[in-house]
């Protein structure tokens, strides 16, 4: 067994260095079209080609991790956060090849894959030890629910990477009105959020690669039903250096981090959640270190980073990207209503004894679905087709990513996995 | 409005609509002046039913509910309305709690001011709140006037096409192709027809002109989707009739017998297991901490047949089921289910199998068996002795005036008053209070109490009650007790199969719908004049790499991208 989980891992890796391998190639692709003396369309399909030769072989790379998890730990692996990260970005793989078969558009690579690399480091955020089932989550309805519904999230996810880019290709950077202003920012305001989320993978794998450490104790005071004050330590670990100390706490261990040697702040009282003050650290952390990112970005491009990358995309049709977009979307609403509701559904009738309970969770993925049966809706009309719709898918996602991530980080519900 | 419906061609179409019904030439007059723009193709441009030209009361409800537009606006309202419910904790959640004034205590101390404005607002009762029920019934209302609405004017539409469209219907679809033909006519389009019908296409020609369609059918998915949707909505709203809805909470301990409130049934916990993984099973971060494996309630499911209402009689009880019941697996008998929901490790005794002593001697008079519940005679016969059952205290405590009282009815410090008559012992008996629960306090009580009885004169400390060898190779032995009590969820939904049945029709309308597209393609040759045109509801890709296709097989070549006509439309 244990033989098996370690082949898991490596095999992980191995999808993940080539998914970073393919990305570069799909950018070559896309980017390196006048380093060449050949012709651009030449250039970018042979690029193009290598770059999915290679997304191929990582995904497959990636299904092994996946099987031989399964039969190392005994149980399908989507049973916590690390092991759902993962299986998104499998089926962010799989959604994608059956879109680019369908399309045969070299720029979608190039941005599906970046968004696959992210999720998948991402998931090496959470501890990736294998545990056991917790009786609720024994259900093969269950196992069924997730991974539809992540596949339906995963096409969902390819159109918004279309969508994206669609809306690099079609801003105006030649418009200095208030209109073309506004979505000159918006489209860079993406991107920046893009690279908060690498800047708070690259703070966490930086800082846990220098072994640093944190740690406090809070101490919660409840009043139980008889009135009896109840006094309840908990201890709270850090891995990033704590701006924000949790409210209440008292300092156990604190590595000295650049001469700081204690928190900057306190969590307000507001924030009295045992790991209220540790996530609130963490999205400071991430923050900062996107911003650094992202101006070291901008000092290399010397422009917005959409201006940088606008004039390679002039030779394709926006009116592709939004096809491309709409139909990811199409393919992927069925699917979702049939995973994150249907089977959600027809799993909760028979674990908790109703189909139904406004869960958050559950909530989340009806405002999701809510969302995109607008996004269809709208569409009905032609007003809002083109960019207007590619807005919407792009929004769209981030509400996918608040329902998977969010939820569990600020609310959480029945079906939040331990860890986040 | 545009008033004249009458077509060049000589047909005669309602108010409101876009496209010839006949010929396809475009009859609004804005797609008139506009020559380059791409036509509006929804309904194939038919009026719908609420586009009247004299709207009465009912025809103003009904039109505000036909609109797609008011329609997202519902669907977004509800939207926000619905992650509104997800920012504090809803009172559903709170089980323990009835009382609006423990709710409001709850938020306030929880969350602070904002708790209580959320209380106040009676967001943390959002989901039964009327106004979602009323978005709810909304958004039902609205699908089923707009569905009506387009329906029929869709199928009439789609039944009865002409095949000779107007030059500017053709020319003004999303995908487009004019050229001129070096062949003869006739004979090209015959071929042409064949092409397309190697794609599965239908195809009617008639002097020069084509019609070629496919996957009609998938124009209905989103119909049949929504009167899935509706199935389910009023399923949903079924729920609230009361014989069709039932969710309670029963709470057994291990060997208890209930009633099932409101039905005819009794539950019995036969045993409660808890399994917990064990430390090698674990991951590194949980090891030495107990994480549940498996638990569950071996449960019995009894019918009563006979004395069900008589309040004096024992019921008649018929065994009809037993299950193990899980988290994953409820007892379900005719309609009524039992889930799993949580336990509570807490000892309750359920009888005890004591012995009476003389305490001078040590001799032992004899055993008797003592239920703790609910004692189900009132003497026992030991020995020689008879022991009358005086009084009985579940939850024996004392109060202000230190008089033996019972805090409840639970058996939580039981306690025994016996008198005790037989031979040697005076003629009013002695009385002996017997505590069972082998604890200090209980003990210390049965000492105080038998100590004052024996002042008081009646009892001489002669006889002793307690259990002999309450454990034998570390099981408790003479007592039975339970260790835990099983809390189960028992629920009655005969709106089920219809929110299922609900959930299956749209599941296969949004199948019909997105995954095959209807495409037509129309064509007609005037002179040496081809032109072609398309349409599809979705993945104009698709149909124009089938136009290419076929007119490449038919000896013009094009690339598919070259056919698309929207080149301007933004
Ligand atoms: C609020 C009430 C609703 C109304 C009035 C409404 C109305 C409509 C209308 C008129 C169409 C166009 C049908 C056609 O052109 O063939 C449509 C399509 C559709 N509706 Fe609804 N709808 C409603 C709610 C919903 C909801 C809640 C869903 C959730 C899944 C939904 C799913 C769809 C889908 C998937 C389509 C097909 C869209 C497409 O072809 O791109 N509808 N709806």
């Amino acid at each position: 067994m244990k033989w098996w989980l370690d082949f898991s891992s490596d095999a992980f890796m191995v999808a993940f260095y080539l998914y970073c391998a393919s990305f570069i190639t799909f950018a070559i692709a896309v980017g390196g079209k006048r380093w060449s003396n050949r012709k651009p369309e030449d250039h970018a399909n042979r690029w193009g080609k290598i770059g999915f030769g290679l997304a191929v072989v990582g995904w497959i790379a990636h299904l092994t991790f996946f099987f031989t998890r399964w039969y190392g730990g005994g149980h399908i692996p989507t049973s916590n956060m690390y092991e759902f990260m993962t299986f998104l970005g499998m089926a962010i793989m799989f959604a994608f090849i059956i879109v680019h078969l369908i399309y045969r558009n070299m720029l979608l690579g190039a941005f599906a894959l970046p968004l696959v690399v992210i999720i998948v480091a991402y998931a090496s955020v959470f501890p990736s030890e294998v545990q056991p089932l917790i009786p609720a989550l024994n259900n093969v309805w269950l196992k069924i629910h997730v991974t539809t519904a992540a596949t339906g999230e995963a096409f969902f996810a390819v159109g918004f990477a279309a969508a994206l880019v669609q809306l690099i290709r079609v801003v105006d950077f030649t418009r200095t009105d208030k209109a073309g202003r506004r979505s000159q920012f918006w489209t860079e305001f993406s991107l920046f959020v893009i690279i908060v989320l690498v800047g708070f993978i690259v703070a966490v794998f930086a800082f846990r690669g220098a072994g640093y450490e944190a740690s406090f104790t809070q101490e919660k005071v409840t009043i139980a039903d008889d009135g009896t004050a109840l006094s309840e330590v908990n201890k709270v670990e850090y891995s990033l250096p704590p701006l924000v100390a949790p409210y209440n706490s008292e300092t156990v261990v604190f590595k000295p981090f650049l001469g700081m040697s204690k928190p900057l702040v306190e969590a307000p009282s507001w924030l009295n959640g045992v790991n209220a003050g540790r996530k609130l650290n963490t999205i400071i952390w991430s923050v900062i270190a996107g911003v650094i990112l992202y101006g070291i970005l901008r000092l290399i491009a010397r422009k917005k980073l959409t201006a940088a990358i606008h004039p390679h995309l002039s030779d394709i049709d926006a009116d592709d990207l939004e096809e491309i977009s709409y139909r990811a979307i199409a393919i992927g609403f069925p699917i979702f209503t049939l995973g994150a509701l249907i089977f959600a559904m027809i799993w909760a009738q028979i674990a908790w004894s109703r189909f139904w309970g406004w869960d958050p969770k559950e909530v989340w993925a009806l405002i999701t679905w809510l969302f995109y049966s607008a996004y269809l809706h709208l569409r009905l009309s032609r007003g809002w087709q083109g960019t207007r719709s590619a807005w919407l898918a792009v929004i769209g996602f981030l509400v996918v990513m608040f329902t998977l991530v969010g939820v569990n980080l600020v609310i959480a519900g029945l079906h939040s996995y331990a860890g986040a | 409005m545009f008033q004249n419906t009458k077509c060049e061609c000589g047909h005669q179409n309602p108010i409101g609509t876009v496209l010839c019904e006949s010929c396809g030439k475009p009859l609004d007059e804005g797609l008139l002046k506009d020559e380059n723009a791409q036509l509006e193709m929804r309904y194939d441009g038919v009026a719908r039913r609420s586009q009247k030209a004299n709207p009465h009361v009912v025809d103003r409800i009904w039109n505000f509910f036909s609109s797609v537009k008011i329609a997202v606006y519902l669907i977004v309202i509800t939207l926000i309305g619905a992650s509104l419910g997800t920012i504090f904790q809803q009172e559903s959640t709170l089980i323990n709690m009835t009382e609006r004034s423990e709710f409001a205590a709850f938020y306030k101390e929880k969350y602070g001011t904002v708790g209580v404005i959320y209380h106040a607002l009676g967001l943390s009762r959002t989901y039964e709140s009327w106004w979602f029920i009323t978005l709810l019934v909304m958004i039902g209302t609205s699908l089923v006037v707009c569905s009506l609405d387009r329906v029929l004017p869709l199928y009439r539409a789609l039944s009865k096409q002409q095949i000779r469209k107007h030059l500017q219907f053709i020319t003004r679809q999303q995908v487009v192709y004019v050229g001129t033909l070096k062949d003869e006519p006739k004979e090209w389009v015959g071929r042409f027809g064949q092409e397309l019908k190697r794609k599965r296409y239908r195809v009617w020609q008639e002097n020069g002109a084509l019609l070629a369609e496919k996957n009609r059918f998938s124009r209905w998915g989103p119909y049949i989707n929504h009167i899935g949707l509706i199935i389910f909505l009023l399923a949903v709203l079924g729920r609230s009739i009361p014989s069709w809805h039932m969710d309670q909470y029963l709470s057994l301990y291990e060997g208890e017998t209930r009633q099932i409130p409101g039905t005819n049934y009794y539950l019995k916990s036969d045993k409660f297991t808890v399994d917990y993984y064990n430390d090698s099973e674990l991951a590194n971060n949980q090891k030495g901490t107990k994480v549940v494996k498996l638990y569950e309630t071996q449960a019995r499911l009894y019918e009563c047949t006979d004395a069900c209402d008589d309040p004096l009689a024992e019921p008649v009880l018929k065994e009809v089921m037993q299950h193990e019941i899980r988290v994953n697996s409820a007892l379900t008998y005719k309609g009524l289910s039992i889930y799993q929901n949580s336990y509570q490790e807490r000892v309750r005794l359920i009888s005890v199998h004591p012995t009476l002593l003389d305490v001078g001697t040590g001799e032992a008079f004899g055993t008797f068996d003592l239920l703790m519940d609910h004692p189900d005679r009132n003497q026992f016969q030991v020995g020689d002795y008879t022991l009358k059952l005086n009084d009985y205290y579940p939850d024996f405590s004392l109060d202000e005036q230190k008089r033996p009282m019972t805090k409840s009815r639970d058996p939580n410090n039981p306690a025994f008053v016996f008198r005790i008559f037989g031979p040697g012992v005076q003629s009013k008996g002695e009385i002996y209070i017997y505590f069972p629960l082998p604890n200090e306090k209980s003990k210390y009580y049965e000492q105080v109490l038998n100590e004052s009885f024996k002042i008081r004169g009646d009892n001489t400390g002669r006889f002793a009650v307690k259990v002999e060898n309450p454990i034998v190779d570390g099981k408790m032995n003479n007592i039975e007790y339970s260790e835990y009590t099983t809390y189960l969820n028992i629920r009655v939904d005969k709106a089920m199969p219809y929110i299922w049945v609900g959930a299956a029709i749209s599941m296969i309308g949004l199948i019909m719908g997105f995954y095959w597209q209807h495409r037509r393609i129309w064509l007609r040759v005037d002179g040496d004049k081809l032109s072609l045109g398309g349409h599809t509801n979705k993945n104009s890709f698709g149909l124009r790499a089938d136009v290419a296709w076929a007119l490449g097989r038919s000896g013009i070549e094009v690339s598919p991208k070259s056919l698309d006509n929207r080149r301007n439309s933004r």
